[in-house]
């Protein structure tokens, strides 16, 4: 069996560190090269991996690749895919799929057409607890579904996160995609209806883009819920942010805390108490599962649309804050 | 395929068994055990064949995974490594010092690959604390702290129903109770955190007649001047098993506790208005600690590297479980020879 070959395209989004970490430690997986408009970053990973480094996408596309793995700025995603579909068997995209419908609908329709799996990285469907709420409900243990209550805080990440050109959004769009695709995930159903507070420079005056969010969503299968996706972990914080997902049905409570598995580390040189994470990685599972889709040349488990539909709740967030009352979807 | 095939049905060969069926490129070849019945019924639940010899056994697989009592460890894991196989030895490594000398005799002269189950070492909570401990994120070693304790494992209760390895367990002549069976796992994470431990002072019940209830405190230093403290009980309330690390050194501290509030929390009114409560704390197969270590040990075996647990290890680890317990009789420290 021949190792599936996979270019990394970008280091600007850091979950890249992450996938490459858990890609080198597969079997039957080679890094065959890495590209990034950043020199220094590109060529400081390449050296890590003892992968070749790229200045120009075509040198990595021309690598007899299997698969990429595009985790530039948010804006970028879109040209990135469009190159690479055609050229590959797979794409994983960083979420959000795209900073605007037209190219998220751009990049699934290329990807289509040239018969390109476009996956989404959505890794909290891969975090073991996650994964564990799933089968309850499955099981139906909840009975009836009342309403859920989620938080995906976060840190304020800085650098073209803040940039609303490269981004698209700030914490809102950060932050909504990844709950929004587990919740559509768990019930098969769709956000209806949301509303939502977006709050601009409330936790880092002069920003220049939202930090706060509170997203009140109705779904198509009747439950209610709310989602704050608030850059609300300041630097003292002992961890980054959080998954957590309060479940309530007619039978009780599910609550999920995704990344709960913790050590907590009191270091002097850090000057402050951190929670050091000794949980499975979701990250771990999503690239098996994109290798094992290769491989098995089979179709995504998450799909292009899944990371639009996840986009779209996103976009409706901001236009129903700018208006103040509920956006209908699809938008 | 590698085929494996294990040596003891009783309680842990289960555990194992489940995690040799789910390896790929392994196959669970079957079981050899003294009492034929509980090889037929092993067998009947996990697969395989019901071996009617270790030597037939011996003959049909690559590996070997001793799963008997401890004190039953020396005569199949000693004839496994002059069968030429690669062993897995079930922890302890033997209950007395002088069986772990064979073992360890016999794994340098022939020279075949023993690899030693000290499990906790592949928690991914123990694995973590050690790599932030080895970081330099605490500074040096200061003192040590781990707990593990729970309720007497008990014969009555699920799956162990009916095995003779309860009473095993309750005979302390034999098991070496809580300070040979359970604290063996910290004594050995401890010295692997911080070094070879110089002397013991223990406190327990061994001796206190109160049998199968045991629970013992132990202090120990090791030789970089650091200082640690096991609690290993059999005495806990049923239901309260907790596990506890808290490691401090000259730059910080770690600290996890199994009882914190775990990440999927389950609350369901039942039909008689009480509250069913649970809480689990789920990871991926492959970070299962009992995959992990059998998964360890093949890809050791394979690459011709050297496990993260030397058949010295395992000898050394029941060494300072003897001493704690020849400290609890004497009333003094015992210095490790």
């Amino acid at each position: 069996m021949s190792d599936i070959r996979i270019g990394m395209f970008s280091f600007a989004h850091m979950h890249a560190a992450s996938y490459l970490h858990f890609l080198s430690q597969m079997e039957g997986v080679a890094i065959a090269g890495i590209y990034d408009d950043d020199y220094d970053r590109g060529g400081r990973f390449a050296a890590q991996c003892k992968a070749p480094y790229f200045r120009r996408i075509d040198g990595l596309l021309d690598q007899d690749l299997d698969g990429v793995i595009i985790c530039s700025e948010n804006a970028l995603h879109a040209p990135l895919v469009l190159e690479s579909a055609g050229r590959v068997q797979g794409i994983l995209c960083e979420k959000p799929i795209a900073t605007t419908l037209e190219d998220g609908q751009a990049m699934i329709d290329r990807c289509r057409e040239t018969n390109t799996k476009l996956q989404i990285a959505f890794p909290m469907r891969f975090a073991p607890p996650v994964m564990d709420l799933k089968q309850q409900l499955d099981r139906g243990v909840l009975g009836e579904i009342f309403s859920v209550k989620t938080t995906n805080h976060g840190s304020m990440p800085g650098r073209w996160f803040v940039d609303h050109k490269l981004a698209g959004g700030g914490a809102v769009l950060d932050h909504t995609v990844h709950v929004i695709d587990l919740l559509r995930w768990f019930w098969d159903t769709e956000v209806e209806e949301v509303y939502a507070e977006v709050g601009h420079e409330l936790l880092y005056p002069g920003l220049g883009i939202d930090d706060v969010g509170l997203l009140s969503f109705r779904l198509a299968n009747g439950v209610f819920g709310t989602l704050d996706t608030s850059w609300s972990r300041p630097e003292s914080y002992p961890t980054w942010g959080d998954v957590k997902l309060d479940v309530l049905g007619e039978n009780g409570l599910i609550s999920v805390d995704a990344f709960e598995q913790n050590l907590q580390v009191s270091s002097e040189e850090d000057g402050k108490t951190s929670w050091v994470n000794w949980g499975s990685s979701g990250d771990e599972g999503l690239v098996a599962d994109f290798v094992d889709m290769i491989r098995a040349d089979r179709d995504p488990s998450v799909r292009g649309e899944d990371g639009q539909r996840a986009l779209e709740v996103a976009l409706a967030a901001y236009e129903s804050s700018r208006r103040a009352e509920p956006v209908a979807l699809p938008i | 395929m590698r085929r494996v095939g294990i040596v003891g049905a009783g309680g842990i060969s289960r555990t194992h068994a489940d995690r040799w069926n789910q390896m790929p490129g392994v196959e669970l070849a079957g079981f050899y055990d003294i009492i034929e019945d509980a090889a037929q019924r092993a067998v009947q639940r996990s697969g395989g064949k019901a071996f009617s010899s270790m030597d037939e056994l011996f003959e049909a697989v690559d590996y070997v995974d001793v799963c008997t009592p401890g004190t039953a460890h020396v005569g199949p894991v000693v004839a496994a490594l002059e069968a030429g196989l690669p062993t897995v030895c079930e922890k302890p490594l033997a209950n007395s010092v002088a069986d772990c000398e064979k073992i360890v005799e016999a794994a340098e002269r022939t020279d075949m690959p023993l690899f030693v189950a000290m499990v906790v070492r592949f928690f991914p909570q123990f694995a973590k604390a050690k790599e932030v401990l080895d970081s330099g994120a605490i500074g040096a070693p200061g003192v040590i702290r781990t707990v593990r304790s729970g309720s007497f494992p008990d014969s009555s209760a699920g799956w162990r129903k009916g095995l003779a390895i309860t009473s095993y367990y309750a005979d302390f002549a034999q098991s070496g109770g809580v300070l040979l069976d359970l604290c063996i796992h910290d004594i050995d994470f401890q010295r692997w955190c911080f070094g070879e431990i110089e002397r013991v002072f223990a406190r327990g019940m061994m001796f206190a007649g109160k049998e199968p209830k045991d629970h013992a405190l132990l202090t120990v230093r090791f030789a970089n001047g650091a200082v640690g403290h096991i609690e290993g009980s059999w005495s806990y309330p049923r239901g309260r098993f907790a596990t506890r690390i808290e490691i401090a050194g000259t730059g910080g501290v770690i600290e996890w506790d199994s009882r914190a509030r775990p990440p999927v929390e389950v609350a369901l009114a039942q039909e008689d208005g009480s509250l069913a409560s649970s809480g689990s704390s789920p990871t991926a197969p492959q970070h299962d600690p009992y995959y992990a270590e059998l998964a360890h040990f093949v890809r050791c075996v394979e690459a011709n590297e050297p496990f993260l647990v030397s058949p010295y290890d395992g000898l050394m680890a029941v060494k300072i479980s003897r001493a704690a317990i020849e400290s609890l009789k004497t009333g003094k420290a015992v210095t490790i020879g």
